[in-house]
């Protein structure tokens, strides 16, 4: 898994429960990489799971309230540090569809080794979307918490739907309408 | 508040690492990058030095131009065609159009522009020292990776000496279908001027026998008489090189001819004796050519075998087979044969074999200049004494 | 009931002048022959005549102004052009029977190579004319 992501996972949890929760679920964890991580660099999955599950343990907040939390967090860093990449959507629903042959070509040209869930469009139209998520990780929350705020980027909101496919979460049907 | 030290302490060893880790990262990021880039100039200058070996051998003048006309690039065979050297004086293409070409060269790079390419141009350019040159050129736009175009470049051959041929070549042609047409007109004024003699000899034998009737002697007549053969064998032979000359004419004809209808006609036209039987078993096709030369064409090989008929009962057989692509006559005759080693002789002109009153030696070369004509071969078949074959063919 | 005819004959070479007259003379005709020896001679005679010619026997290939160029003229003549003018020549050339015709003539004919051909012939085309009615 990116750094970046470890990196501004733990810069989120800085923000909103203080350093001392950075510190305990660094140490609380059976890190390999000991905490220490840098945006360019690449670390196990399975370090992601640990913080994770340290965290909820404590918030008493469930991973996936974490994971929308992060995802929407994860959105600002987007349009901070990519504006050129959003600028060139006009409609939310547009900018979904194409994340599995836009924006994640996009992500491969910085990343080369960047392993990324599949989102496949079911169906689609002007107002409604309906597209299948793909990943071993199952963090769907995250691509939930970044919809949410790509509707809002957009000035506009919309109901978005979750079914899970597989019960594991590694299956996962956004059914979005946009109001 | 210790332990609050201990968190901070943590927390800064842990910032440390990672950016020590993150410029290791980045330490081998650059060097991968200085490898590759290694690796991509070596790649380059490989290309760079064949591209150049290219530039440089090529027989062809090679030239590149900026987008607004200023030449870039000439290669060795560009500088001694166009005789600049542009490292010392800049040049624009304009320069170098022949000012007549002028209209047709702003065509071709509209075209350029349009298409990115423009071929076959053919035009003349001028040269530093003022000479003209004739070039044919392809050209092709080049752009940079984000398709602007940047330049243009071609390939400019020298064709000034083709050019040259094709205008002499031109010239010739026009040079000999005049001279066609005066030949054509000379026979026909020295025809004419030939025969008006031939004409006033043969008034004048007869008025002398017929004032002097009675009064002439026996050999006197008789020389009279053979005035009069020599009279019509000249006015023949005037009137086969005439015949001649005309073949091959500017207003020769090219129209469907039925040779049935052909043949029915001669057989009107030729005197065919009582003991010679013309045999035409099969019907014959109709072909494109001129009817006239045509109809001399037949006229003359059956005249012959009639003529060179010595049997008591002559024949004469006229056929066809149908052939991919033309149509082979035979006229076939039991007269008195050719001579193996005459066969290649006789379709030459003047080349008679047979010294009689009513032979000028022409009849087969009109033939074979007939055959020609028609896009055809003629050849024969003989034997002495037992007759003569004359096949020939006629284009579809 | 056969006319007198006035000829002219525009021909330069003179036996060919001999051979008409010769003609005209064994057949025992009455027809008067003048003569041009080329075109121009022909033009001054006819300009300065009282009376024209019946008919006009040309020659072709003469000097001075040639039988085609000669027959061009007389026919931009309205007074001459309409005097039945007829060719005697050598020359079979597809382009001058072509041109004589399209120029407006009143016959085409071969000198033949043999007197006796030739006066029959001479014979022929006189009794012709002189059976036709013609502009006196």
């Amino acid at each position: 898994m990116k750094g970046i992501v470890f990196t501004e996972f733990l810069d989120l949890v800085e923000d909103k429960f203080g350093l001392e929760m950075v510190d305990y679920i660094i140490t609380k964890s059976d890190l390999e990489s000991e905490g220490v991580y840098t945006a360019i660099g690449t670390y196990s999955f399975s370090e992601m799971l640990q913080l994770l599950k340290h965290l909820s343990a404590r918030t008493e907040l469930s991973i996936d309230k974490l994971l929308l939390v992060y995802g929407e967090h994860f959105f600002s860093v987007l349009e901070t540090s990519y504006p050129g990449l959003l600028a060139s959507y006009k409609d939310p629903i547009e900018m979904i569809s194409s994340i599995e042959n836009h924006i994640h070509v996009e992500v491969r040209k910085i990343y080369p080794d960047a392993e990324l869930p599949t989102f496949t469009v079911v169906d689609r139209s002007e107002k409604m979307l309906i597209i299948d998520y793909t990943s071993s990780r199952a963090m769907h929350h995250f691509g939930l918490g970044l919809m949410n705020k790509t509707f809002e980027h957009f000035d506009s909101t919309a109901d978005i739907v979750l079914e899970k496919i597989k019960p594991d979460g590694t299956e996962v049907r956004f059914v979005i309408h946009k109001n | 508040m210790n332990n609050e030290i201990d968190i901070l302490k943590r927390a800064l060893a842990r910032e440390k690492s990672a950016r020590k880790s993150a410029e290791r990262i980045l330490e081998e990021k650059s060097r991968d990058l200085y490898r590759i880039s290694q690796k991509l100039e070596t790649l380059l200058a490989e290309k760079s030095a064949q591209l150049q070996g290219v530039f440089e051998n090529i027989i062809d003048a090679y030239v590149i131009i900026g987008i607004d006309g200023d030449i870039l690039k000439f290669n060795d065979a560009a500088k001694r065609l166009f005789e600049y050297n542009i490292d010392e004086e800049p040049i624009n293409v304009v320069q170098l159009i022949f000012p007549e070409d002028h209209e047709y060269a702003m065509n071709s790079f509209l075209d350029l522009k349009k298409y990115g390419y423009f071929k076959n141009y053919e035009a003349r350019v001028l040269t530093k020292s003022g000479e003209v040159k004739w070039v044919h050129i392809n050209a092709s736009i080049v752009y940079d990776v984000g398709r602007v175009p940047i330049a243009a470049q071609g390939i400019v051959r020298d064709i000034t000496e083709i050019k040259n041929l094709e205008v002499q070549k031109e010239k010739l042609l026009k040079k000999l279908e005049g001279s066609n047409d005066l030949l054509q007109e000379y026979a026909h004024i020295v025809s004419h001027d030939l025969k008006s003699p031939l004409r006033s000899i043969d008034a004048l034998v007869h008025w002398i026998k017929e004032d002097n009737q009675g009064q002439l002697d026996e050999t006197t007549i008789q020389n009279f008489k053979l005035i009069e053969t020599a009279l019509e064998k000249m006015e023949l032979l005037i009137t086969d090189l005439l015949d001649y000359a005309s073949i091959g004419a500017k207003d020769t004809l090219k129209e469907e001819v039925n040779l049935n209808d052909l043949m029915r006609d001669l057989q009107s036209i030729l005197f065919i004796p009582d003991h010679i039987k013309v045999i035409m078993p099969k019907k014959m096709p109709t072909v494109i050519g001129d009817p006239i030369k045509l109809q001399q064409l037949f006229q003359n090989l059956i005249g012959n075998a009639i003529k060179f008929s010595d049997k008591t009962k002559g024949e004469i057989n006229i056929d066809v087979i149908e052939l991919e692509g033309y149509y082979q006559f035979s006229i076939k005759d039991n007269g008195i044969g050719i001579d193996q080693k005459f066969h290649n002789k006789i379709f030459e002109i003047f080349h008679s074999l047979n010294k009689s009153k009513s032979s000028t030696g022409i009849g087969l070369s009109i033939v074979k200049k007939i055959v020609d004509m028609h896009g055809g071969k003629i050849w024969l078949n003989s034997e002495l004494d037992f007759g003569t074959t004359f096949y020939f063919t006629i284009e579809k | 009931m056969n006319n007198r005819l006035k000829i002219l004959l525009i021909e330069d070479d003179t036996i060919e002048v001999m051979k008409l007259k010769r003609v005209v003379t064994t057949l025992g005709l009455d027809h008067q022959i003048e003569e041009a020896n080329n075109g121009e001679a022909a033009f001054s005679l006819l300009k300065n005549a009282e009376d024209l010619p019946d008919i006009i026997l040309l020659d072709l290939n003469m000097p001075k102004i040639n039988g085609i160029e000669f027959l061009t003229t007389l026919k931009n003549d309205d007074k001459l052009r309409y005097i039945p003018t007829i060719i005697l020549t050598t020359s079979n050339n597809q382009k001058d029977m072509l041109a004589c015709y399209r120029l407006g003539i009143a016959g085409y004919i071969l000198k033949p190579l043999k007197y006796e051909q030739y006066a029959k012939k001479i014979e022929f085309l006189l009794a012709y004319w002189s059976a036709n009615e013609l502009i006196k």
